[in-house]
């Protein structure tokens, strides 16, 4: 028999797979990962402390660059927690246009997603470009509505910056004619395909018990059979007017996650067609003309929490009275959702670590702040 | 599995093959099926939103897809063509508002006086740190600032992204080109800011610098007013100057009839009229007489102009200004009863009959409606005279 | 498991767990102006529990009550008053508003019990508390930096923290 050695390897921060700047501390036996350290930081700006310096409003641009594939996510669990925190009303067409957005956005991101976890398997740009296809055409609606592709900006306190335009209605049922098509084609292209089945299935578990314990949400923690949607299990906004389902996994491998992740399309879809039918019956205007931007709330503090496209995103506020967050912190999905990477990677092969990570879908504007 | 909950079920994906399919490598060649599509597809362009095959990427720099209005990218100043006049009064809000602390600017002051004008002297935006939000465009109240869509702003020199006021500005033209309806809904409320900023302005403070012919008329027209203090060409002249006197006058006019108001509530209980007070009443009544008259000639002189479009306008504006030089003199007179304020009587409603007079004798139509605000004014300064006079005399 | 409001969950753990709930002070947040209207203080409506008893009072939410979703965990740096406040947020998986549970440490010796051993998925709030605010978790299995790197001075977040001229941000930036 040979005698082998433990080796410390680094994976990132300059890797394709760790999806920006990002390092896993790997310490292999061989082929297989004996433990797995995840170092963070790199993209490290002190986003909290920023903002502790900045106004309420002028926070909103900054949460932008937290997730930048989901800005209108992040605006909007901003904007619930200065609304909670200041007592602002938001007119029913508005909620209806910021549900409709994140809905958007959870499409997006998930396109996006898979084509970057197939992309992390070897399935060189396929699959990406085609979910970066669908991912261009709702950015040419966000930039229709909010002026920017990425960087939408688009929420204010009270409502949204401005009303659709008239030319958004007809393009996203354009858009929605063509989504069940997409999702079908995306489903065909890989679900039963046999080497993506190879690559997944049994990789990466994360049981339930473990996936609590560790706090994951989002995709992650109903993959591994917990049916916990914030947008159920708290309904915020005007979510209670929908029908839509949960789909969750049975075993919670990489399987389950892209299965979970190419169902939720789905779902949002069908949100949207709900919003489609309600916005123009909707009461008021786009924003609550007596909500002030240049927010002043009582001293006191305020959590607002969203189920963004990675998992619960939640912002808590303490307010000292003055124009300026006195705390601001940020409760970052793809963060959290990093922590039990360790556990999810041990016993397996150094090629599935970056399989389970793409599975878990992180953006590091997000894990880093 | 599904379990139903509140307005939808709890779904288990399905997991693996589906059973009647569960041929090795049958999966993969559905898979493939998709690719050749869309293969296929490459070969003709794709027909828009409802379609997911074809080619969908745009020959860039060549081929460029139109970019929606709300689009923005990096903020511009603009300038009014027609009278050469930046729109920007450096009022800041922009500059407090904006996230990353990139723009910066001086307010225009006045060489001869000192005093801030509502025009900006230099303005400086730090393109390299700018963060494209468009707060800048949605707080600014006279419009003068919006996001730009040129996008090509690579650069080999670094120095160059810290952009001043020449190259930021651009002609309104330029931004209604690009955003029409954006434009459209706030045309009418800037334009009108505008031309009231202008008249604050003096000498050619505010211009566009790139506009160097209109900034050799303008001084050409303000040089040509100095020279030359003849009565029809220094009647406008003279009207633009008067704008920021105007406005102190009416101010100094509604402080007056508050502490008219305020001096004959308290004074009048305490003291009852004495022997003085016929006289100064009379005094201030003649004063508001003579206003009245002297408004109501300069209306008769306007109605009377051959200008037949400005007539109605005119007319109107001296009519007010007749109401309000009774109304101050009516003020002034209540306010009146206190034996000294006599002594400032008699000049005041001297004051007022000369403009009254000025008001008959002036001939062109629009110097007519500013001579008879004019006598308005006087008739308000008389009352308020009279009101000093009259609360030194109650306090 | 019925859903539990702050009110209910203060007389339910006073019941339970004696000794565990502390009246909460009201906070002055920011230093008292000197002269003008005073600010009202701050007064939390949720829990606030003895540092020891932490562990006891998470676990009692978790095993009695079925919060089992640790969700966030917050630093505040409460300046003025000398403490820093912990914010623990717990959710049950059948939905509803959470439960929020708070520990006020002093800044002078900011030492917290870990909930790490009982929720792994603490690790990462931790250490980040840790590394921004130098909130010290005795039982942490790795208590290191974690945006910061490891040779860095000070605690960031802290109020106090120079906002410029430190040794790594010159004075004139």
């Amino acid at each position: 028999m040979f005698k082998t050695e433990e080796l410390q390897i680094n994976i990132g921060p300059q890797h394709p797979s760790t999806h920006g700047v990002f390092r896993m501390l790997v310490t292999v036996d061989g082929e297989t990962i004996i433990d797995l350290k995840p170092v963070f930081g790199y993209l490290h700006r002190n986003h909290e402390q920023i903002a502790e310096q900045n106004t309420y409003l002028q926070n909103m641009p900054y949460t932008d660059r937290l997730d930048y594939f989901n800005s209108m996510a992040n605006n909007q669990a901003y904007a619930m927690a200065v609304e909670k925190l200041a007592g602002i009303e938001v007119p029913e067409r508005a909620e209806y246009i910021r549900v409709l957005m994140v809905e958007l956005t959870r499409i997006l991101n998930h396109a996006g997603a898979l084509g970057f976890l197939i992309n992390d398997m070897g399935m060189w740009q396929t699959q990406l470009a085609f979910g970066m296809r669908e991912r261009e055409k709702i950015l040419d609606l966000f930039e229709m509505a909010s002026g920017a592709r990425m960087m939408c900006n688009y929420f204010r306190f009270g409502g949204v910056v401005r009303d659709l335009p008239p030319e958004f209605m007809p393009k996203l049922k354009e858009l929605l004619v063509a989504m069940p098509a997409f999702v079908d084609e995306l489903e065909r292209l890989l679900r039963e395909n046999e080497i993506l089945m190879q690559r997944a299935e049994g990789i990466g578990v994360l049981p339930r018990e473990l996936a609590l314990a560790y706090s994951v949400t989002g995709p992650v923690l109903r993959g591994s059979g917990v049916p916990y949607d914030i947008r159920k299990a708290e309904p915020y906004s005007v979510y209670d007017r929908f029908d839509f389902d949960i789909p969750v996994g049975s075993v919670g491998d990489v399987y389950d996650r892209f299965l979970v992740r190419i169902e939720e399309m789905r779902q949002s879809k069908r949100i949207i067609e709900q919003i489609v039918e309600q916005l123009p019956d909707a009461r008021g205007g786009h924003i609550n003309p007596k909500a002030r931007q240049n927010v002043r709330p009582p001293v006191g503090d305020a959590y607002a929490r969203i189920e963004s496209p990675k998992g619960e995103l939640g912002f808590y506020l303490v307010s000292d009275g003055s124009p300026r967050p006195y705390r601001y912190k940020v409760r970052a999905p793809s963060f959290i959702n990093l922590t039990p990477l360790g556990d999810m990677c041990r016993g397996y092969k150094v090629a599935d670590v970056v399989v389970i990570l793409g599975s878990i879908d992180i953006v590091m504007g997000e894990v880093d702040r | 599995m599904t379990v139903k909950i509140e307005r939808g079920q709890i779904v288990t994906v399905e997991r693996g093959q589906r059973a009647a399919r569960r041929i090795p490598g049958l999966g993969l060649l559905d898979g493939m099926a998709v690719v050749w599509k869309h293969w296929a597809g490459s070969f003709r362009k794709n027909q828009g939103f409802n379609d997911i095959h074809g080619v969908f990427t745009f020959e860039y720099p060549e081929e460029r897809p139109k970019l929606p209005e709300a689009y923005r990218n990096m903020p511009i100043l603009l300038y009014d063509e027609e009278t050469g006049h930046e729109l920007c009064t450096s009022c800041f809000q922009c500059e407090r508002i904006c996230p990353p602390q990139v723009i910066h600017m001086t307010q225009a002051r006045d060489p001869a006086t000192g005093k801030p004008v509502p025009a900006v002297a230099e303005f400086v935006i730090e393109y390299d740190a700018c963060m494209s939000c468009g707060f800048c465009a949605e707080v600014c109240p006279f419009d003068a600032i919006k996001m730009d869509h040129e996008f090509e702003l690579s650069t080999a020199e670094h120095r160059g992204l810290t952009v001043f006021k020449e190259q930021l500005n651009r002609p309104i033209s330029y931004y209604e080109r690009i955003a029409p309806t954006m434009w459209a809904e706030v045309r009418e409320g800037a334009m009108k800011k505008l031309q009231g900023n202008i008249k604050r302005r003096p000498d050619v403070i505010g211009m566009a610098p790139n506009l160097a012919e209109k900034i050799a008329a303008r001084r050409r027209e303000l040089e040509a007013a100095t020279a030359a203090p003849e009565a029809p060409a220094a009647a406008p002249a003279e009207g633009r100057k008067l704008t920021p006197e105007e406005k102190a006058a009416k101010l100094a006019a509604i402080k007056a009839a508050n502490a008219a108001k305020k001096g004959g509530s308290t004074v009048e209980p305490a003291a009852p009229p004495t022997e003085a007070a016929p006289a100064d009443e009379k005094a201030a009544r003649l004063a508001a007489i003579r206003a009245k008259n002297a408004a109501r000639q300069a209306g008769e002189a306007i109605a009377a102009a051959p200008a037949p479009e400005a007539a109605p306008a005119d007319e109107k504006a001296a009519r007010l200004a007749a109401i309000r030089a009774k109304n101050a003199a009516k003020k002034g007179a209540e306010g009146a009863p206190a034996p000294e304020a006599a002594a400032e009587h008699p000049p005041a409603a001297g004051t007022a009959a000369p403009a009254g007079e000025a008001a008959t004798v002036a001939g062109a139509a629009p110097a007519d409606e500013k001579a008879a605000r004019l006598a308005a004014i006087r008739a308000k300064n008389a009352a308020k005279k009279a009101a000093e006079g009259h609360d030194a005399e109650g306090s | 498991m019925p859903r539990l409001s702050p009110e209910e969950l203060r007389e339910r753990m006073a019941r339970d767990l004696p000794g565990t709930v502390l009246e909460p002070t009201p906070l002055r947040v920011t230093p008292p102006p000197a002269h003008g209207p005073q600010p009202a203080p701050f007064v939390t409506t949720d829990t606030v529990v003895a540092a020891e008893q932490l562990v006891q009072a998470a676990l009692y939410l978790r095993d009695t009550l079925g919060y089992a979703f640790l969700s966030d965990i917050a630093v505040v740096d409460y300046l003025a008053d000398g403490v820093f406040e912990l914010v623990y947020r717990f959710y049950t998986i059948e939905g509803g508003d959470g439960l929020v549970l708070k520990v006020r440490v002093p800044r002078e010796a900011p030492e917290a019990p870990s909930l790490t051993p009982y929720w792994p998925g603490a690790n990462l709030h931790e250490r980040e508390a840790f590394d921004l605010f130098g909130i010290i978790f005795t039982d942490h299995p790795f208590l290191r930096r974690i945006y910061m790197w490891d040779e860095f001075e000070g605690w960031p977040m802290r109020k106090d923290f120079p906002k410029q001229g430190d040794k790594y941000i010159g004075a004139d930036e």
